[in-house]
């Protein structure tokens, strides 16, 4: 029996890892991954904006409880972001900076979210989980919570990609299985939607491929599988199938929260659950590799607890340093999951 | 009102946006797409040469071995957009969007080739418009001038492209390119198109802005730096988002009519103004000057500008190259 804050602890120990396994191949393709290192399945470095954003929304979120409002976090990025820059911002994507510059501006909440151009990024995705934790087992709950935190910052499908995240993270925490809690994802969203079209197309693909460079006891079947070409060849199809169901050819960011967001759900199912093998699919996927891969083991990691954390990856993930928010630095990611589910 | 003068108006939005296309400074990049890819690649080495030893001396598109006519003032991707849409106006628009599928020879924003790929893969409007990255880009708004000189909804069309602000964007160019064809004073049009933008939306409260911060400042020209920071972010220099390329036209065409007293002269003082926002020099001045050339009409345009800018290049629809714009826009009136 895997207790809610084993789940909490492997959700956001899930994401750290997998923002840090990916951060070296973001804005990569699959094919400069496969030439740089055949299989990338080792933290390099340090986690990034995903992981630090992460511990950022979970506290706003503790400190408002079930009542967060957006104008709640609103006043907490004013406080506790804007008014810290002295210089330029740090290891975020555009649609942080169009934000504190909507905020500067003066601008309130929708219009925030709606004033930069980067409404539909996946920022809001990449932060979400904290809310699938706190209403664990209530996926509508966390999509609104979720929503509430996005309207700040995002619009149209980037809050969308926060509410299916925040409601697959809820349905995994009680540890249904990824069928389950991608059907979660979708519910949270309108089905005519980009991300709801989206997440669709990519769970098709995942559907019809055998299951790609799986392993029971990965870290040790995976060096096998990095010198199994059939393994790899099926990796490449399906990921190539993958990139041509939601990949945008004609536009040169990555960061398309209904992109993002069914690439990281994809990986997850693919990886039929398992926290190594669903972030490693993820992160080996390119595209926004970090935020996909955080999302794959935020997912996967609230499905199988702390102990299904790879030791080697947990190990790697200590306070974070406060390269990209100031505010969080040295907070460990294992005391804010705790925090979450205290008292459940 | 007598049509002739309806003629007049439509051809000088027609001109008129065709002349701002050209005042921009990306009107040159875009009709490079004309020179020889090799000169095209060895700009790009100059660029990268340029950034190395800090050198300040633009390694702009240049002709070597080849006709110069492409790096000319002349009209580039708004004029020739604007032009196929007239040319194709009466058709079902997924229909006209979807002969353009699959075609290696195009040239278009963002929107527009996100567009045709979801038309392509089988995906229909609004979703083509909706799942698609630059949804709020003014390309609708851009085609909208020919809806509006016709007198028609521009949204069928918009939402092939784009969604939300982008079709906003469109509606209301339509509604003032309309509202100016049938005579309306440009105070009227700026209301109508107004009348199209929601305060809540990015475009509505930056139309607000702008056309406030336009008339305090006075003249287009000495409104330039309150339109910068009324309505640029700086964060990211998309340059062609309805949110901000639509008020801009709509504060500057307002402005340019106040400060002249709505007299031949207002073309030139919006588009100019324009022009000197370098972030949105590719389709404001454009917008501008569709939305002022109507206001003066096409006899009324400076008679070099209306010459200089008639004759299409070709650089992003191919099958345009010398086509007379003049000429579809009196077909389409």
């Amino acid at each position: 029996m895997i207790s809610v804050r084993d789940r909490a602890r492997g959700c956001l120990l899930g994401l750290a890892a997998g923002d840090a396994l990916g951060a070296p191949a973001e804005n990569l393709g699959p094919e400069e991954i496969a030439a740089r290192w055949g299989v990338l399945t080792e933290i390099e470095g340090g986690g990034t904006d995903d992981t630090e954003y992460t511990i950022f929304a979970a506290t706003v979120l503790l400190h408002h409880g079930h009542g967060l409002t957006s104008e709640d976090v609103a006043r907490a990025w004013r406080e506790e972001i804007v008014a810290r820059l002295d210089g330029p911002m740090r290891g975020a994507g555009f649609s942080e900076l169009g934000t504190v510059e909507a905020l500067r501006r003066g601008l309130e909440p929708p219009l925030t979210g709606r004033w930069h151009a980067h409404g539909w990024s996946d920022g809001l995705a990449m932060r979400a989980a904290p809310y699938g934790i706190f209403a664990v087992g209530d996926p509508d709950e966390a999509a609104r919570l979720a929503e509430a935190d996005g309207r700040v910052s995002h619009t149209g499908e980037g809050i969308l990609g926060g509410r299916a995240v925040a409601a697959a993270v809820a349905v995994a925490m009680t540890g249904a299985p990824p069928g389950e809690v991608a059907g979660a994802a979708l519910r949270a969203v309108p089905e005519d939607s980009w991300t709801a079209r989206s997440l669709r197309a990519a769970l098709d693909v995942a559907a019809r491929t055998p299951r790609p460079l799986s392993g029971r006891a990965l870290h040790d079947s995976f060096g096998r599988a990095l010198h199994d070409s059939f393994g790899r060849a099926l990796h490449d199809s399906f990921g190539r199938a993958l990139h041509d169901a939601v990949v945008m050819a004609h536009y040169p960011w990555t960061d398309l929260a209904p992109e993002a967001v069914a690439l990281a759900i994809a990986a997850y199912v693919a990886g039929g659950g398992e926290v190594e093998t669903s972030v490693v699919t993820a992160a080996n996927l390119g595209r926004d590799a970090d935020t996909t891969a955080a999302v794959a083991g935020a997912l996967a990691g609230a499905g199988r607890g702390e102990a299904a954390v790879p030791e080697r990856w947990a190990a790697r993930i200590g306070p974070v340093a406060g390269r990209c928010l100031p505010v969080v630095a040295g907070r460990d990611i294992r005391d804010v999951a705790d925090e979450l589910v205290k008292g459940m | 009102m007598a049509s002739g003068e309806r003629l007049d108006r439509v051809r000088g939005a027609f001109a008129g946006l065709a002349a701002g296309d050209a005042a921009g400074w990306p009107a040159a990049r875009h009709r490079s797409a004309l020179l020889a890819g090799w000169s095209r690649r060895l700009r790009r080495e100059l660029d990268a040469f340029a950034e190395e030893h800090q050198v300040t001396t633009l390694p702009v598109p240049f002709a070597l071995n080849q006709p110069v006519a492409p790096l000319a003032l002349g009209p580039s991707d708004d004029a020739e957009w604007l032009a196929w849409t007239a040319l194709t106006i009466r058709e079902d628009r997924a229909e006209a969007f979807g002969r353009l599928a699959g075609r290696g020879d195009v040239r278009a924003r963002v929107s527009v080739w996100a567009a045709l790929d979801n038309l392509a893969a089988g995906k229909r409007p609004p979703a083509s418009g909706h799942d698609n990255p630059h949804h709020f880009d003014d390309a609708a708004a851009v085609r909208a001038v020919a809806f509006g000189a016709a007198g028609l909804d521009p949204g069928e069309d918009a939402r092939v492209t784009n969604a939300e602000d982008g079709v906003l964007g469109a509606v209301a160019t339509a509604r003032a390119v309309a509202a100016l064809t049938e005579g309306a004073a440009m105070a009227e049009a700026v209301e109508e198109a107004l009348g199209a933008l929601p305060a809540g939306t990015a475009i509505g409260h930056a139309a607000r802005e702008a056309l406030a911060a336009a008339r305090a400042a006075g003249p287009p020209f000495a409104a330039v730096p309150a339109l910068d920071a009324a309505v640029l972010d700086h964060v990211y220099s998309y340059g062609v988002a309805a949110a901000q390329t639509v008020p801009i036209a709509l504060a500057l065409a307002d402005a340019a009519v106040s400060a002249t007293g709505g007299t031949p002269e207002a073309f030139g003082a919006g588009v100019s103004a324009a022009a000197c926002l370098a972030p949105v020099a590719d389709s404001a001045p454009a917008l501008t000057g569709a939305l002022l050339g109507c206001a003066v009409g096409y006899d009324a345009l400076p008679a070099a500008w209306r010459e200089r800018v008639r004759t299409l290049a070709g650089c992003c629809l191919p099958e345009l190259a010398g086509a007379d714009l003049l000429d579809i826009a009196g077909r389409l009136a």
